[in-house]
């Protein structure tokens, strides 16, 4: 492919360009590719000379440590506690305790489960008192996932502190050594608000997302190669187990009988894409054009005007949102009065509660949307427009621009530029939209072809509110609740990722500034 | 009140981009230390890891003997005065300046004694009562200041601190701080890229490029025997001119031939040259403006030039003249040596004749660029 | 001719701006209409049905009366105590994460940073699933919902560190090093400091934690799972207007709609300033 220089390419036609770029777009791709593999190929080679690396240095540290640190390698903070440093020595000591205990406790029992999910199933058992038969619970799958995926990280968490009290002997040994003092407990406490005052905030908000969100995460992204679901509940009904890939080839492929998920994916991925375009852009632009007008030069109330709107922000969204809808029902207060005032003989199904036709409840849900995020826009850009330079403008009328000159050369790309990361954002949340569809149409009108055992899918469903009609279900297919739930991650990792190494706004940071 | 060393201070960040290199200096009790040079040369983030804003990577830094190296900013017992002054926004001026000592528990009375008698000496007791928005660029300075002062401390740190005032202010406040050192006289640390500032403040001035010491040693040694070429250029103002010539041996002396014109080095130079047994061949060859003067057609050393561009500086006339052969250089005259005909003779296109003074030319070396007198 | 050009300008400024009064006019209503028929039919004594009109026939406190006898004030307690409790935790816990992102560097901070981002990318409905039953076994479910969601809002609210950590990023980090050549430990400079200068963004982060959860529906819905005592007012005026409930309960929906929000919007309206400046802010540093 022939390159231009900078002087070469602004010769050349519009068209020219635009090709140009579009082929050297492409052409990167492969570029790009290959420095992927090889950052990945990179990444695992020095993973393993840097595990090489600690192992040395754990074995070089036994060799040339003295008792207490080759006893610290056993008895976590011996040799902290042997040297003074009580305090840290007490807390290695803690953790390996609690480890221990947690293991006897279960821990070891659950981990070593993992790979069956549960050998005894809930039976039924003679029993001789009783002289009868009776139900005999056995294993959990449930607590054996989920605390076999806690043992785990208790495991990692282990060996990174074991490694820590190995490197605080080295470095213990090495400050006496060289005749200088360790640091005493009191100092250690001062140091957690100082100099590791980072530590110390980081501990709880970063225990409570390993806890509430990573575990919980991998533990539903494990569930996805199960068959967790309600009869197969892991306690009270059956186990649950392994079941490999299945899932993921029941969704992806025409299954034939029962359920066609590939078919209903597709349906939904398409619609849950259009109504994010529609949701982000036609708020962003409405949004941006109403807050154009309300600071427009020469309007009065400002104030006013913005309150209006703000309005709906400040009131919590289940409550408009569930009554709007009610609204636009078949007996609501538009239909009412639009019959009262005779324009229509039959009242129209706005909500789709009965009708086929999914086109109307999807345009209005879009609507409604838009009444819901303007305001948000219009606040967001009202900030920002006041913000664009002003001898932008001015330099720009003196080069002879127009109005709609100066929105599209200047307004739109200042505001695109600052707000890009934003756009993103906002179109990521809105694949993730529970609430609006949820409250307004509760997904309806359902999608006849699409319902099955696993509950029943709308023509306003989005995948977000399918993964939860799949929960609820008769069947509680937990597992393909999880099967969408990694579709939608994956869904949402590739648009930021094209997004981000696409858009020029993302990227040359610092072009507006 | 304190010495300050340096040794083998390096600088390392994260992607692996050296700041600075093996920094080694050693700063008497009481001295004014002027750290010098463009922008990214690593003279601030000296300054920093000094003050212990950032780790020091190699090397090890003493105040009075004690290593600092893993010791936290607030016990290092400095003082820093910052370039955007660093006033906290939601405190007034005497609380600012009185943040330090409460955070020492000092006593109230004491701290208003300490605080008056500071605002006093910079002049700013009518303003104790107001937040740092409510004041002009000038006073906020005198705040930062204040607040560096009421400590006590060793060192006395001050990164860029004239660097946001206007022209005016900043000579006003370079005398102050003079004033100030007289006072407080105690070890300061200054970091400018001001030429002019460094000059006239530094016991010593450390002139720094790229992460590297160029040259240590005070206004006049750097200003009459620069290193190496680039200190040259750096100091002085306007810039020294550099031409590519032979250095020859002619008898007892060494003469140049810049522009096809001989010059001889004068008396002194030329002994010292010998003294180095500095190799003949070619040079660069610097001359500051100021030892430039305007020659007489068919005088001996006159190199012929044209007028580019004329600067009237008011006292003295700053010339950009372009050589025959296409080099440009700047020449500097003093207003009064001319004669009123004379200014004609200076205007745009106009030719006319310089030479070099032989006693204080320069000459470095055109690979290392080196001073051939080191 | 300049002269006529000039009344050009002026006369099409006019025009224009009475069409931005009309079209100003027009969403003002569309705006309002909602909260206006809300507020009307929470009033409508003749039915509790929905009907076709919006001035009632008949007015009074009928809805207020049955809605203060019905299970909406446990419901409008619960929900309190849960965004009361919310505000003080999810506050200390975002403000600890974005202090540390903005002015620490240490090892792990960019791994970290992008580590939160694509945890962020994961439906979060996919860990309610699992929270209701960790919770369950803990207790802390229906009945004592409260309890948990608590703790569920809290626990992971670190994730949410974006906007806030974009307000400390312009606070200039000279501030921080200048108290700490004065003196001050890393504690001290975030509280003398850094605190009190974030007002704006502590007081938006306080805000818009209490607000979250009077609209919270799934998870609330999840944790308290058919039982009214561990209800929030989202969850139970929910189930007000399914099909079995909602020829007796929709006036006191509307009812209880008016006095979910009047709170609410008031403490909104109050602090509109801090919350404007809090999202532009988020916005604009993505």
């Amino acid at each position: 492919m022939k390159t231009y220089n900078d002087l070469e390419y602004l010769r050349l036609s519009k068209g020219q360009k635009f090709l140009y770029r579009l082929v050297s777009f492409f052409a990167a791709i492969p570029v790009a590719l290959k420095n992927g593999c090889l950052g990945i190929g990179r990444f695992f080679k020095n993973l393993v000379t840097a595990i090489g690396r600690e192992l040395a240095d754990i074995v070089l540290t036994f060799k040339n440590g003295d008792w207490k640190t080759r006893l610290s390698y056993i008895i976590m903070g011996f040799g902290s506690m042997a040297r003074g440093q009580v305090l840290r020595g007490l807390l290695f000591l803690l953790f390996e305790a609690v480890f221990i205990f947690y293991m006897i406790m279960g821990g070891g029992h659950w981990m070593s489960l993992l790979s069956s999910l549960g050998r005894i199933g809930p039976h039924d058992e003679y029993s001789a008192v009783l002289d009868a038969y009776t139900k005999v619970y056995g294993d959990n799958s449930f607590k054996i996932l989920l605390y076999g995926v806690l043992t785990i990280f208790f495991i990692i968490a282990l060996i990174y502190t074991w490694r820590l009290n190995i490197k605080q002997n080295k470095i213990a040994q090495d400050i006496l050594r060289s005749g200088k003092k360790l640091r005493s407990g009191k100092e250690d406490l001062k140091s957690m608000v100082d100099d590791q005052f980072h530590k110390t905030l980081l501990a709880l908000p970063l225990t409570g997302i390993i806890l509430f969100t990573v575990l919980p995460i991998i533990f539903m992204v494990l569930v996805a190669f199960t068959n967790y679901d309600g009869s197969h509940d892991g306690y009270n009904n059956a186990l649950f187990t392994w079941v490999g890939l299945k899932n993921f080839r029941t969704m992806l492929t025409w299954s034939g009988s029962g359920v066609n998920y590939s078919a209903t994916f597709g349906e939904i991925l398409t619609w849950t894409l259009i109504w994010a375009f529609f949701a982000t852009f036609t708020n962003y632009f409405l949004g941006m054009f109403v807050a154009m007008m309300i600071n427009k030069k020469g309007i009065y109330l400002k104030k006013l005007w913005r309150t209006v709107l703000v309005l709906t922000i400040a009131i919590p969204q289940f409550i408009s949102l569930l009554y709007v809808s009610k609204m636009f029902a078949k007996n609501g207060i538009v239909n009412g009065l639009l019959l009262d005032l005779g324009w229509i003989t039959q009242a129209i199904d706005f909500m789709g509660s009965q009708a086929h036709n999914a086109l109307l409840p999807r345009v209005m849900v879009i609507l409604i949307n838009i009444w819901v995020g303007i305001p948000y826009l219009m606040l967001i850009t009202t900030g920002i427009l006041m913000n664009i330079p002003a001898d932008l403008y001015e330099s720009s009328r003196i080069d002879g621009a127009n109005a709609w000159q100066q929105y599209t050369k200047i307004t739109l790309p200042y505001m695109l530029f600052i707000t890009g990361p934003y756009l993103l954002t906002s179109f990521t949340n809105n694949i993730n939209n529970f609430n609006v569809i949820y409250l307004l149409t509760g997904g309806a009108p359902t999608n006849a072809a699409a319902s099955g055992a696993a509950g029943s899918v709308g023509y306003t469903d989005l995948l977000i509110t399918w993964l939860f009609k799949i929960t609820m279900g008769a069947e509680s297919q937990y597992y393909m609740a999880s099967v969408i739930g990694i579709l939608v991650f994956l869904v949402v990792a590739i648009i930021s990722l094209v997004v981000y190494n696409v858009l020029p706004s993302i990227k040359n940071e610092e072009d507006f500034q | 009140m304190a010495s300050v060393k340096l040794t083998k201070v390096k600088k390392v960040y994260d992607n692996n981009v050296v700041a600075v290199h093996d920094f080694d200096l050693d700063i008497q009790d009481k001295e004014f230390i002027v750290f010098v040079g463009p922008s990214g040369c690593g003279k601030s983030t000296t300054l920093r890891m000094i003050a212990g804003l950032e780790d020091i990577s190699d090397g090890t830094v003493e105040i009075d003997g004690e290593v600092v190296n893993d010791l936290q900013p607030k016990d290092r017992n400095i003082a820093m005065v910052f370039q955007n002054y660093a006033l906290y926004p939601h405190m007034t001026v005497f609380d600012n300046i009185a943040f330090s000592l409460r955070l020492q528990k000092m006593p109230e009375d004491q701290i208003y004694e300490k605080v008056t008698a500071a605002a006093e000496v910079l002049g700013i007791t009518d303003y104790l009562l107001r937040k740092p928005r409510a004041l002009s660029g000038g006073q906020r300075q005198r705040v930062a200041i204040g607040r560096a002062m009421v400590r006590n401390s060793k060192v006395f740190l001050m990164d860029e601190p004239l660097s946001n005032l206007d022209a005016k202010l900043r000579n006003q406040m370079r005398a102050e701080i003079i004033l100030l050192r007289q006072k407080l006289n105690t070890t300061f640390i200054y970091v400018t890229h001001d030429q002019t500032e460094a000059m006239t403040l530094g016991d010593r001035i450390v002139i720094m490029k790229d992460g590297y010491i160029q040259q240590v040693g005070t206004p006049a040694e750097v200003f009459e025997m620069p290193k190496n070429l680039f200190v040259a250029e750096f100091i002085g103002a306007p810039k020294m001119n550099v031409m590519r010539t032979e250095l020859k041996r002619e008898g007892d002396g060494y003469v140049v031939t810049p522009f096809g014109v001989k010059l001889a080095v004068d008396g002194g130079k030329s002994q010292e040259l010998a003294a180095k047994h500095a190799p003949t061949g070619e040079v660069l060859l610097g001359v500051r403006p100021e030892h430039i003067t305007l020659a007489k057609e068919g005088q001996p050393g006159a190199i012929p030039c044209t007028v580019e561009v004329n600067e009237m500086m008011g006292s003295e006339l700053h010339l950009h003249v372009v050589t025959e052969d296409g080099t440009r250089l700047i020449v500097r005259v003093p207003t009064i040596d001319l004669e009123p005909d004379q200014r004609h003779g200076l205007q745009r296109d106009s030719r006319l004749y310089i030479t070099f003074r032989g006693k204080v030319m320069h000459f470095f070396n055109p690979d290392s660029q080196e001073n051939l007198l080191n | 001719m300049s002269n006529k050009r000039h009344m050009g300008l002026r006369a099409s400024a006019h025009i224009s701006n009475t069409l931005i009064y009309i079209v100003l006019v027009v969403m003002s209503v569309v705006w309002l209409i909602p909260f206006i028929c809300i507020v009307l039919q929470s009033f409508r004594v003749e039915s509790t049905w929905q009907v076709g009109y919006v001035i009632p026939q008949k007015w009074g406190w009928d809805n207020y009366i049955a809605l203060w006898n019905s299970d909406f004030k446990r419901w409008y307690l619960n929900t309190f105590i849960t965004a009361l409790a919310t505000a003080v935790g999810q506050t200390v816990f975002v403000l600890c994460m974005s202090y540390t992102l903005s002015r620490f560097r240490f090892k792990m901070r960019q791994g970290l940073m992008r580590f939160m981002l694509v945890l962020g990318m994961f439906p979060n409905m996919l860990a309610m699933i699992v929270l209701y039953r960790v919770l369950k076994d803990l207790g802390l479910t229906q009945a004592n919902a409260v309890p948990g969601l608590i703790l569920v809002y809290i626990a992971s609210s670190g994730m949410g560190y974006y906007v806030s950590k974009g307000f400390f990023d312009t606070i200039p980090k000279s501030l921080d090093e200048a108290a700490r050549v004065d003196g001050a430990t890393r504690a001290q400079v975030l509280w003398k400091i850094i605190l009190p200068l974030a007002k704006p963004i502590v007081i938006y982060t306080i805000l818009t934690a209490f607000m979250a959860p009077w609209g919270d529906f799934v998870l609330a819905r999840y944790i308290s799972f058919g039982t009214s005592a561990g209800m929030n007012v989202a969850v139970g005026m929910y189930s007000w207007l399914q099909q079995d409930m909602i020829g007796q309960r929709y006036t006191m929906f509307c009812a209880g709609g008016v006095v979910v929000a009047i709170p609410v919007t008031i403490l909104f309206m109050c602090l509109q300033k801090y919350y404007v400046e809090g999202v532009t802010g988020g916005a604009v540093k993505g």
